[in-house]
């Protein structure tokens, strides 16, 4: 079990921290209008974030298949978001990343 | 609303294996499902966590991940403007990104504003239930996955299915290639800060790509 002091005070404010953002907006909606720049510029956020947790830890990633500098996370991800491009499909994107992850390694 | 939620169930097993493999209790892991409801984060506070990482970094990144809430907060806010607080905060609660996309993918069906939150909640609660019976399997069937799975890639996976669907135009392609480089160069910074100023400037190349198109 993880040590719970610790724990419980990490869940307890980043839980704190999300229902402040949920609220944020919502909230605030009787009070001021928000414009379509502004929407527009939060569309963006996801696009902006998340790449940045996938990439170091795709990129600095040392895997054992020779033919590729063991760099096969990172070929199987480029594949995955094809998957992903065409599919639409949380299943598909994660399945066959697995599936092709593991596969190539057998090579190595 | 189906395939949606069967994308939830994928994602929840993988939260649940990975709470199980960083040895946390199952009430642990029902409790922070339960409280910060927030799939992308837990998968990253909780890797932090199995490092030992301090209590301020693990929630500054959880917070970083979750900052696009704002965005599902702003396009909900018109539907609830003038519902009671009660279901302003519980519509703000089980915001997500499945809940969110089923939403704008519905917008013109609706003929009121009542309509469109009694279609909100149904699906959010839907989903809400479905979340928790998947990190529960995954949970329990963390402790038997085979090791040759490398099930800690489904954890990058899980966030290209997140990001992917999200770019409409080349302009938010530009912002994610823009992100991945810079988030790369900047990962040997101390206490993550990397991150944080990844995070920034994206969304600095964000405004000044939204600021272009606004006076052309």
């Amino acid at each position: 079990m993880m040590e719970s002091r610790y724990f419980w005070s990490s869940v307890f404010l980043l839980a704190l921290g999300t229902i402040v953002i949920r609220f944020s907006i919502i909230g605030m909606s009787s009070k001021i209008k928000i414009n379509d720049r502004v929407k527009e510029l939060f569309s963006y956020i996801p696009s902006a974030i998340l790449p940045a947790f996938i990439a170091p830890a795709v990129f600095f990633d040392q895997g054992h298949v020779s033919l590729l500098f063991g760099k096969e996370r990172l070929v199987v991800l480029f594949f995955a978001s094809m998957v992903c491009f065409v599919t639409r499909s949380t299943l598909a994107t994660i399945g066959m990343g697995l599936i092709v992850l593991y596969l190539v390694s057998l090579i190595g | 609303m189906i395939p949606i939620t069967a994308g939830v169930i994928p994602f929840g097993a993988i939260v649940g294996t990975v709470c199980s493999e960083a040895q946390f209790s199952f009430l642990q892991t029902m409790g922070m499902n339960l409280f910060v409801y927030a799939g992308a984060s837990q998968l990253a506070a909780t890797e932090l966590m199995m490092k030992n990482t301090t209590t301020l970094i693990v929630v500054l990144t959880g917070l970083i991940i979750n900052l696009r809430f704002l965005l599902y907060s702003a396009a909900m806010s018109p539907f609830v403007q003038k519902s009671s607080l009660v279901v302003k905060m519980a519509s703000s609660y089980l915001l997500t990104d499945q809940s969110y996309a089923t939403m704008t993918a519905h917008q013109e069906y609706f003929k009121t504003s009542s309509d469109a939150v009694r279609f909100y909640f149904g699906g959010a609660l839907c989903m809400n239930l479905v979340w928790h019976a998947s990190v529960a399997g995954g949970f329990a069937f963390g402790n038997f996955a085979p090791a040759a799975w490398a099930l800690d890639f489904a954890v990058p996976l899980s966030f290209v299915a997140l990001v992917i669907p999200t770019l409409k135009s080349r302009k938010y392609v530009l912002v994610a290639v823009f992100s991945s480089i810079v988030s790369v160069i900047l990962h040997t910074m101390p206490y993550r800060t990397g991150l944080i100023i990844t995070a920034l400037l994206s969304i600095g190349l964000a405004a000044l790509i939204t600021r272009k198109k606004a006076s052309s």
